[in-house]
């Protein structure tokens, strides 16, 4: 049979195999996974807009909030910047408190007051567009690459052929006119499609929102700057996971029976991974696609030099390298699995 | 000088399952036709079928169906239609979706493919039903329907796990009489059968099976003649039972004669076949009206009795 042929074979499996994909009922969780930080960044956006609609025309020069400075008076600090848009006043144990709200549009200024005398200022940004771009490359790096998509893709690849076993229905595609590589290939597309299509569609409606929540000149600057390239490039690393642990879990899926031995092993070993010798590090998919983040995630000061070592990778890879790597082990665990299924026997009875 | 017509052929088949036997030393050589698997739940028929379709390997022997291994799906089951006793279609598909994901999985086009599944679905009388969805159907449709698919692509083999179960008389009688239009084409149609009654009438050989190990094989008749230690049954209709049981009695080779329930016949039990026709032939002569002879113990329900006790 010739290459055009088998193409169309994997084609025609995959295009039957991406409806059970992307619905089945054992992987209804990971759209959970995938869309749940978009509640997140949904909420920052309504916050905000609360926040832009409440000071509404009540907004004063940001130089009279840098002008207030300490032991200043309730009254003269009403008196100068005028009416606030949210004030509190309470009493306990005898002492006057105050808080005054006020926004230059921007930024929220906070002032407390006690016994009549400021205390203390706090001033904020309402969005800060670095800030919240930081935000996303934790959430990117710190839940998408090492939670949403390796759970994600374990619900969706260890279904492929252990769910059909469970389902008593594998026999179905045992018995086609097909090497089983073939079948293998056919299968890996299906999830690979539905799992990219679920994982990058999450990852953009989160960065979306994140733009979203901007003052609108601030979006649009970065949109007509780096912002595409930092869109794609968050997408394409989460493509790239989903190819890597695709085919961890895929070729889980035909050897093993239960899922949560291979999901504790493959999250050990990608979690050690910042430990291991440099050969080592280069034999796991975290390695590659953490470098392909175009934007740091923030590690606080404060962050134990152990768990620092495990969310930063020691050395990271080239673009380049980063995805021929993931390309790489893609590549080589797909080529154990087809040996795997070429073996790969029917025995519902025991399941 | 004619080529020998292909077989199925098993050397030495072991297959285990762990510690539990699945099927152990199984040599068959299964000519066209049809022929059943017959034997008690967890006797080994299915792994048989799983064996020859490369649902799973044999740990010891081999082999080849029309010179095919089960190793080699791509070229085997373009020949092999397999209807397991499991529903396989996609959720939510109709039969003729199920249908039609098979064969175009055989790289038929879609006009081919919509060809080759409405005469499969008229073949099994599905084509009513062919839009609803496979989960909706009976236990009957949905065991033509596995039919169906396992028919679409027209198989030299043709291999069938407990076809006729839920089927309503009717369309039993259509399904058997597909099963002998394919056997007649000189193709292979092997199904399976805790049935014993039924596959009586319809096969061209028999496979009796029991505990992983086959017990006999071959046309009913010859099967049976084969065990001698067995006395054979025969029900004779005559006018005089009584008259005529007296002087069957007398012959030595006649261990046993019964009058029948309905007392207009005997049931004679014999070792010695032809001294048995011998005898009835002279008894005739010498003026015993006898209406009819009848082979009583020439079916797989006496020959399994015979051969494991009584445990089927």
């Amino acid at each position: 049979m010739n290459l055009p042929f088998r193409a169309r074979q994997v084609l025609t499996i995959a295009r039957l195999e991406l409806r059970r994909a992307f619905f089945s009922k054992r992987a209804f969780w990971v759209y959970l996974l995938a869309f749940f930080p978009a509640l997140i960044f949904f909420g920052h956006v309504v916050e905000v807009r609360f926040k832009l609609q409440e000071q509404g025309g009540r907004m004063i020069a940001p130089a009279l909030i840098d002008s207030v400075t300490e032991a200043e008076s309730v009254d003269a600090v009403r008196s100068r910047l005028g009416e606030p848009i949210r004030e509190f006043h309470w009493k306990r144990r005898g002492e006057d408190h105050h808080r005054l709200q006020y926004s230059d549009g921007k930024r929220r200024a906070e002032f407390r007051f006690q016994n009549g005398e400021l205390t203390s200022r706090n001033i904020r940004s309402v969005v800060n567009i670095e800030e919240d771009k930081k935000i996303f490359a934790a959430v990117f790096q710190y839940f998408y690459l090492r939670v949403a998509i390796f759970f994600g893709c374990l619900g969706i690849f260890m279904n492929l052929f252990r769910g059909e076993m469970l389902d008593k229905t594998l026999h179905f595609w045992m018995l086609i006119p097909a090497p089983r590589p073939v079948l293998l290939a056919g299968k890996y597309l299906a999830g690979l499609g539905a799992a990219i299509v679920i994982f990058s569609t999450g990852v953009t409606v989160c960065f979306v929102l994140v733009l979203a929540a901007q003052f609108p000149a601030e979006a649009q600057a970065y949109w007509a700057s780096a912002g595409p390239g930092h869109l794609a490039r968050y997408v394409g690393a989460a493509a790239l996971a989903c190819a890597g642990y695709g085919s961890v879990f895929l070729a889980a899926g035909l050897l093993l029976r239960n899922p949560i031995v291979p999901a504790v092993v493959l999250l050990l070993w990608e979690g050690i991974n910042g430990f291991l010798p440099a050969m080592l590090q280069k034999l796991s998919v975290i390695y590659y696609v953490q470098s392909l983040s175009p934007i740091p995630p923030p590690i606080e000061e404060d962050v134990p030099a152990l768990a620092r070592l495990l969310l930063a990778p020691a050395e990271p890879a080239s673009p380049a390298l980063a995805v021929l790597g993931v390309l790489g082990v893609t590549a080589l665990v797909l080529w154990l699995a087809s040996r795997a299924v070429s073996r790969l026997e029917i025995n519902y009875s025991s399941d | 000088m004619t080529a020998a017509p292909p077989e199925i052929v098993l050397e030495e088949v072991s297959k285990f399952y762990g510690e539990v036997l699945g099927v152990n030393r199984v040599s068959l050589r299964i000519p066209p036709g049809i022929t059943s698997l017959v034997g008690p739940n967890g006797s080994g028929k299915t792994t048989l079928m799983n064996l020859m379709t490369g649902l799973i390997h044999p740990d010891r022997g081999s082999l080849s169906l029309r010179g095919l291994s089960p190793r080699d799906p791509e070229r085997l089951m373009r020949i092999t239609g397999y209807a397991t006793q499991f529903d396989s279609a996609p959720r939510g598909a109709t039969g003729y979706e199920f249908v039609c994901t098979a064969l175009l999985l055989y790289g038929y086009t879609r006009e081919e493919t919509d060809a080759l599944a409405w005469k499969a679905l008229d073949r099994v009388s599905l084509r009513d039903a062919a839009h609803r969805k496979v989960a909706a159907y009976s236990k009957g449709m949905r065991q033509r329907i596995r039919l169906a698919q396992a028919i679409a692509h027209n198989p030299e083999i043709l291999i069938l796990d407990e076809p006729l179960n839920g089927l309503d008389p009717l369309v039993r009688a259509e399904t058997i009489a597909l099963f002998r239009e394919y056997a007649a084409r000189g193709r292979h149609v092997i199904l399976s059968s805790h049935v014993l009654g039924e596959v009586d009438v319809i096969s061209d050989q028999v496979i009796l099976i029991a505990k992983g190990s086959i017990l006999a094989e071959g046309r009913i008749r010859s099967v049976r003649e084969e065990m001698q230690e067995h006395p054979s049954q025969f029900l004779v209709r005559c006018e005089n039972a009584s008259r005529l049981a007296s002087e069957l009695f007398a012959a030595p080779h006649v261990s046993e004669v019964r009058l029948h329930g309905d007392r207009a016949g005997l049931l004679v039990h014999t070792r010695s076949r032809e001294e048995f026709t011998r005898l009835v032939g002279q008894l005739a002569i010498d003026g015993h009206r006898i209406d009819s002879i009848i082979a009583a113990d020439e079916n797989v329900d006496s020959l399994y009795g015979y051969l494991i006790g009584g445990d089927k």
